[in-house]
């Protein structure tokens, strides 16, 4: 029996079809990944050691720069487990702005999705023109919070300011343009044949496995798994509101692409509704003087559904004026590092950072 | 002597030529591509501005011999390939070396380029670039079958493997090859979507996948030179096809029959560039074996019949 050789193959931490500074170390015989390491550490900046040293409200600096293509689930987490902890009111239109930011953080990072996914198969089309009307998106935020991808606009208590006058208007607009060019970016990729057997049959995550694995967001849904935090523990106003979690039967890279393009429609969906449906009132409930506020002792842990799966926060206190500990669990943990190193091996390299861009890996999101 | 001037004056031309017609077909199509992406894009002549950047770096890291070697090997092949390709029909500015038996011999100094690559690439030991060798070749594999199969059909079809006597065959009939037979047109067509490397079938230098592949070692000068060679290639090959297939350009050697040859000569080469770049703007890449496949498909039964279509 002829036994092949085989090859070690460093894809990152510098390389263009890596997700982010990270690298997995990948032994290949001919062009099938035989084994795969994923390694983190390239991004490390101690995230949660930093937010100890900060106050209640100094830390919402750091907390966007945990994941920069989605960054608003983590200022929503972890206001959502302080407010816990001090048994804090959220006026009904905050919910309803909360909402309408999560979901616009949602349809903004699945237009950074589709320029992954679409680009790592070498069709940079529909990724120039998605980032492109990305833009769009940016503007309403920019409008809203002074900031197009860092935003630190949820507080506990609510958001920081109210929605600006024609900002709802604007919004509705956008969203019709965006939804027409859903519409073009799909035909362009979903409906090109070379993309469906790039992605039918590659990268599966087993039904039975998933569950055991770990695996959050689009890869678990993608295998016929309904789960979604905003359904299974609602916050927000999503309780409010009507949408569906879609599913696939498949757990490959085409199961999760079209679990994905739906729930960008269904982003859309719900901030439609949300702008219909939200109340007039109060968008604040005043935090005090933040150098002196102090948070009641305690520990609350709270979850939110980004585009990659589920986030999580830990957060203590030891009733200072700062967290005593904060542990964040990022969608991207599992789906990023263990459960990569289960579905690689037996796939093609082509389809290496395909199966990434699918998976949702986001590093900075892993190294806190 | 004054003939021998007047081909050496005309082979720096035709370099000057090749040269510049690739390159700028290369800035104009990235400007293109930018517009139908929704971006601005670099200025047309982008290209020559890259190669001055290239050719104006020190490169302090050797890659052995045959890594000094590859781009000087590939620039020479694509100058010699050039010297026996017919630019303008009857025009003596643009002689050309051709001899009865140049297709043969074209077809076998075609992969020389690629060879050089591939001796280049492999001394510097990146697995990335020796990965990109192994898709290259196994895509040449691939698309030099339905190639060769309609290359067969025209030399059965007009029993000589003289370029010069099929674009003088195609001049004479006043029928080009592509009308002819149509089934070697199609089947050499889809061959030349593996040959410019467009997406789908850009599976050597692969960005998200292998780090561009066989030149992710190459730099500065190196990488200069084997744009350029790379530029002259395209234009060798556009203009190959154009002779074989289209009817070649060409009025006569007078100033007026020189530059109405060469316009015609420009208009069918881009016309013939942008069917890979087209297709490439909307198509994702295809993995190695599922890009070999295609070629082995419907491009080689067209090459098949293509020569059924010729003998009978």
């Amino acid at each position: 029996m002829v036994r092949e050789k085989e090859t070690t193959l460093y894809l990152g931490p510098q390389h263009p079809g890596i997700t982010g500074n990270m690298m997995i170390k990948l032994k290949v015989t001919g062009d099938t990944v035989v084994r795969a390491e994923t390694h983190v550490g390239y991004l490390h900046r101690a995230f949660e050691k930093l937010i100890e040293r900060r106050n209640w409200l100094q830390t919402f600096t750091i907390l966007c720069r945990f994941c920069v293509p989605e960054p608003d689930p983590m200022e929503l987490t972890y206001a959502r487990a302080v407010e816990e902890l001090e048994n804090r009111e959220v006026p009904e239109r905050a919910e309803y702005i909360r909402t309408i930011v999560m979901e616009l953080a949602r349809l903004q990072s699945f237009m950074l999705w589709y320029a992954g996914q679409s680009g790592s198969a070498g069709l940079y089309l529909t990724g120039q023109w998605s980032v492109g009307d990305r833009n769009y998106i940016l503007d309403l935020f920019e409008e809203l919070t002074g900031g197009r991808i860092y935003h630190m606009y949820i507080w506990p208590g609510g958001v920081r300011r109210d929605l600006p006058k024609g900002w709802k208007d604007k919004a509705l607009k956008t969203m019709d343009y965006i939804e027409k060019r859903l519409d073009e970016y799909n035909k362009i990729m979903f409906d090109n044949t070379i993309f469906q057997k790039r992605a039918q049959g590659v990268g599966i995550v087993p039904k039975d496995k998933a569950i055991e694995w770990g695996v959050v967001g689009a890869p678990l849904r993608g295998t016929g798994i309904k789960h979604d935090v905003r359904i299974d523990e609602p916050y927000c106003a999503y309780d409010k509101l009507d949408f569906i979690v879609p599913t696939q039967e498949g757990g490959d890279v085409w199961a999760r692409a079209l679990v994905r393009q739906e729930e960008a429609r269904q982003s859309i969906n719900i901030i439609r509704q949300a702008l219909e449906k939200m109340p007039e009132g109060e968008f604040y409930n005043k935090v005090p003087n933040p150098m002196k506020w102090t948070v009641p002792a305690g520990e609350a842990w709270t979850k939110t559904e980004s585009v990659r799966g589920e986030v999580g926060f830990y957060v203590v206190s030891d009733g200072s004026n700062k967290p005593r500990r904060v542990h964040v669990k990022g969608a991207a943990y599992t789906n990023g590092i263990t459960v990569l190193e289960k579905i690689l091996p037996g796939q093609n390299i082509a389809d290496v950072s395909f199966i990434l861009n699918s998976m949702g890996v986001c590093p900075p999101e892993m190294e806190r | 002597m004054e003939d021998l001037g007047i081909k050496i004056i005309g082979a720096l031309l035709t370099v000057i030529l090749a040269f510049t017609v690739g390159m700028t077909y290369g800035g104009i199509v990235r400007k293109l591509t930018a517009r139908v992406q929704n971006r601005r894009g670099p200025v047309i002549w982008q290209n020559f501005l890259d190669l001055l950047k290239l050719q104006s770096k020190k490169t302090n890291i050797a890659h052995g011999f045959m890594g000094h070697m590859a781009p000087v090997w590939i620039i020479i092949s694509a100058g010699t390939v050039l010297m026996f390709i017919p630019i303008l029909n009857g025009n003596l500015w643009f002689p050309n070396l051709t001899f009865h038996g140049d297709l043969i011999f074209l077809l076998y100094m075609m992969v020389f380029g690629s060879l050089g690559m591939a001796l280049g690439a492999g001394q510097t030991g990146n697995p990335n670039s020796a990965i990109g060798v192994t898709r290259g070749l196994s895509q040449m594999v691939g698309f030099e079958i339905p190639f060769v199969l309609a290359l067969v059909a025209l030399m059965v079809q007009y029993k000589t493997t003289s370029i010069q006597d099929i674009m003088d065959i195609q001049a004479q009939t006043g029928t080009w090859m592509m009308f002819a037979n149509p089934f070697a047109f199609l089947a050499a067509l889809f061959a030349s979507l593996g040959m410019f490397r467009y997406s789908p079938f850009d599976i050597v230098g692969a960005p998200a996948e292998l780090a561009s592949g066989p030149v992710s070692e190459f730099g500065g000068k190196y990488l200069g030179t084997m744009m350029s060679g790379g530029s002259i290639f395209a234009f060798i090959k556009l203009t190959l096809y154009v002779d074989l297939f289209m009817g070649g350009a060409g009025f006569g050697t007078g100033i007026l029959a020189t530059i109405m040859g060469l316009g015609i000569l420009l208009l069918k080469t881009f016309s013939l560039y942008m069917v890979p770049v087209f297709y490439g703007w909307i198509s994702p890449r295809y993995r190695t074996e599922q890009a070999i496949r295609y070629f082995w498909g419907w491009p080689t039964a067209l090459g098949v019949i293509a020569v059924i279509w010729a003998i009978f």
